[in-house]
């Protein structure tokens, strides 16, 4: 990481800010005057910073939410369910679906769960190839996360539009080598049982040192956007502070988590892939507010640049995939005791608790921990004592997909 | 100059206009530029529309039906269904149904690469002011009512394009409980964008297609009996056929009880509000009364019989 690009803002600690009035979220409404006091307002299913369909039904006082409810669930597609039906190979297309900003982990971590059941190891080279796509992953989906909120919170006229267009610019450059190396935008389908179905094609690396050096040139202006644009920096500072507690309480980890001051990354803490041969830095504020949490995923963008060019400049040789007990073209069989695997998505915590069936070519169960699920949960806790404007700030720093939500 | 007397195509297609082709020479360069002059001071100070100009005739504009020219002036006619038409689809205002992972590819369609905007399409999140809806993503059961409230939001005339397999037959979770085995087993659907998810490219294509026939319905040359074979290219193949779409009223219904039931509930309106639109209604099963206008026309004559 270029010292030169690192950012010398200081956030406050969230203990110096003078914490909105918390509001108990299990309020009592029958305190106030049923007519005269509140307004019920329905934010979503259809609601453009919800970032997919969600609810939140907010009861107002003014302008102050008094109470929030979130009601999930509008994108229910029986994920799990229809898992159960399905062979282990074809589960990984229809797991891309579930986080659609960043598939590449959320089949990576179910094959890892197989691989644990069965006792595959993954060559070495198949394993950094995974570390390699998990780390582009985090970028291109950090990128949307850092547009979507800025265009949440700024719209066209505070300047957020701008950075909306310009992350989906550098976004395109991390799709382009996707594409170069599994054929698709997203829904790759490139990682398989035992490793990878795509070997790295000759020249991709220097394409993607190339868009590397871009997205970080790139990066200081959006860092900059954070700090020194007055608008932002007025609609963020101080908003939606969460605590540390409450995040431990809630289960939150990834970017949220570390935000609020929880120093943990699974990719540190318990290594898989090839993690355990990087050095990895982990950045932890303790602000806990909406600025913390946009500061957080730019920093993370540029330490996983930086991962990224170690990782691409010693890729060792070897086979891609190991052996694998097939019994057919498309299906595998996988025998053992239930595994639990957890790896460390950009939205945190990604796991998946799989029971393979007796004959051993389907799951009895799944289960997906979906990070999102819990950044939702946060909603009644965080609204409840902002003003109304300050919902959509809240809710887009804290970036839930409703894919993985709802599953 | 887009086209030169050099170009075989031109000449072929005007023979007789020949000597009028060759490149104005400098007198008549400056007459016409007079005439430009002239025709702005008419229309009051606005400058003379570049589709006049004599040398690029390859530009077409819709509008121009017919170039009446007289000395100085160029008046050009247009039909009130070719402005209409020429205005309502290159200003497409787009409301984005978009629920998963079809949405960020029409979000990366909206943005810097693809560019929406280029032709004339912008985004409003809101269906009082959008004249086309894109349902990008799954359509679930819970979804559904919500999506055709918004529909029904949407002001005439107005157009609903399927992006990706999950709207148009809901793909691998279709036979899911929970999902709406296609969006137009409830809102009728003009054009079909294939991929799973398609790229931006595709869903700009499918866009351009929307226009095309946009045109055509104004001109009438739309065939609006029966969809052409092409229009459900992912559905062609399921096994799970019989199910009823919007403008087949005959086929038999091969939902499942669940998905029934909640399609059934879709019009907010109730029974009589499905009934009342061919289009838009009576979705599943044919009528098993005839309707009340009928039954009372029939009342009449065997009160006139007897």
């Amino acid at each position: 990481m270029s010292t030169d690009h690192a950012s010398t803002h200081v956030v406050t600690p969230w203990t110096a800010l003078t914490p909105p009035p918390r509001v108990d979220p299990y309020v009592d409404l029958s305190e106030f005057e049923a007519d005269g006091d509140l307004m019920v307002l329905n934010l979503g299913p259809q609601h453009p910073s919800t970032h997919g369909v969600f609810r939140i039904k907010l009861v107002l006082d003014g302008e102050v939410i008094v109470k929030a409810v979130g009601y999930p669930g509008y994108l229910h597609r029986g994920v799990e369910k229809l898992c159960e039906k399905l062979t282990f190979a074809n589960i990984t297309p229809i797991l891309d679906k579930n986080d659609y900003l960043a598939p590449m982990t959320s089949e990576q971590c179910f094959n890892m769960a197989l691989e644990k059941i069965a006792g595959v190891e993954v060559p070495r080279r198949g394993r950094w190839i995974r570390t390699l796509l998990a780390e582009l992953q985090r970028i291109a989906s950090h990128l949307i996360a850092i547009g979507t909120f800025a265009m949440d919170i700024g719209g066209a006229i505070g300047g957020g539009t701008n950075l909306f267009m310009w992350t989906f610019r550098e976004r395109e450059l991390i799709l382009n080598a996707f594409e170069e190396l599994t054929g698709s935008r997203f829904h790759y389908n490139t990682s398989c049982f035992g490793g990878q179905r795509h070997d790295l094609p000759a020249g991709w690396d220097l394409g993607v040192i190339k868009a590397l050096d871009q997205i970080e040139r790139r990066m200081v202006e959006y860092a900059d956007f954070g700090t020194a644009n007055p608008i932002f920096v007025n609609r963020c500072r101080g908003i939606g502070v969460l605590g540390r507690d409450l995040a431990l309480e809630l289960g939150l980890s990834g970017p949220l988590g570390r935000a609020s001051g929880i120093d943990h990354d699974l990719r540190r803490d318990a290594p898989y892939h090839c993690y355990d041969e990087l050095q990895i830095n982990v950045p932890v504020l303790t602000a806990g507010d909406c600025e913390a949490r946009y500061d957080i995923r730019v920093q993370e963008v540029r330490e996983s640049i930086r991962l990224s060019r170690q990782l691409l400049a010693g890729v060792p040789e070897g086979p891609i995939c190991s052996e694998k007990p097939n019994i057919g073209p498309t299906s595998v069989r996988v025998k053992g005791a239930p595994a639990y695997v957890a790896i460390e998505g950009p939205r945190g915590e990604l796991g998946t608790f799989l029971i393979p069936t007796d004959k051993g070519t389907q799951p009895y169960r799944m289960k997906i921990r979906p990070p999102s699920l819990h950044a939702v949960a946060v909603v009644e806790h965080l609204l409840p004592g902002n003003n109304l404007s300050d919902a959509v700030a809240i809710l887009g720093s804290l970036d839930p997909i409703m894919g993985e939500v709802d599953r | 100059m887009a086209v030169t007397q050099d170009d075989p195509q031109t000449d072929a297609v005007t023979p007789d206009a020949a000597p009028t082709d060759a490149a104005p020479t400098d007198a008549e360069a400056a007459s016409f530029a007079e005439a430009q002059a002239l025709a702005s001071a008419v229309l009051g100070g606005v400058a003379a529309p570049t589709a006049l100009d004599r040398d690029s005739r390859s530009y077409s504009n819709p509008l121009l039906d017919k170039v009446i020219s007289v000395p100085g002036l160029d008046v050009a006619v247009a039909t009130v269904e070719r402005l209409l038409d020429w205005a309502s689809s290159n200003s497409f205002f787009i409301f984005p149904m978009a629920t998963s992972c079809c949405g960020i590819e029409f979000m990366a369609a909206a943005a810097s690469r693809v560019d929406l905007d280029r032709m004339g399409a912008i985004i409003r999140p809101t269906p009082r002011q959008c004249d086309v809806m894109v349902v990008a993503g799954t359509i679930t059961v819970k979804m559904a009512p919500r999506v055709r409230k918004l529909w029904d939001q949407m002001p005439e005339p107005k157009w609903c394009v399927a992006m990706g397999s999950c709207a148009i037959s809901g793909d691998f979770y279709r036979d899911i409980y929970s999902v709406v085995p296609g969006v137009d087993t409830f809102i009728p659907v003009d054009v079909y964008v294939p991929g799973c998810p398609p790229n931006p490219e595709e869903l700009m294509k499918g866009l351009k297609r929307l226009q095309v026939k946009i045109g055509m319905q104004r001109d009438g040359t739309w065939q609006r009996s029966g969809m052409p074979a092409e229009a459900r290219p992912e559905t062609k193949s399921l096994k799970l056929g019989g199910l009823l779409r919007i403008g087949d009223p005959d086929r038999a219904a091969g939902l499942s009880d669940a998905q029934r039931d909640a399609s059934r509930s879709l019009g907010f309106d109730g029974a009589e509000h499905r009934g009342a639109d061919e289009d838009h209604g009576n979705l599943f099963d044919p009528p098993e009364s005839p309707p009340a206008s009928q039954a009372a026309a029939a009342e009449l004559e065997a009160t006139h019989e007897s």
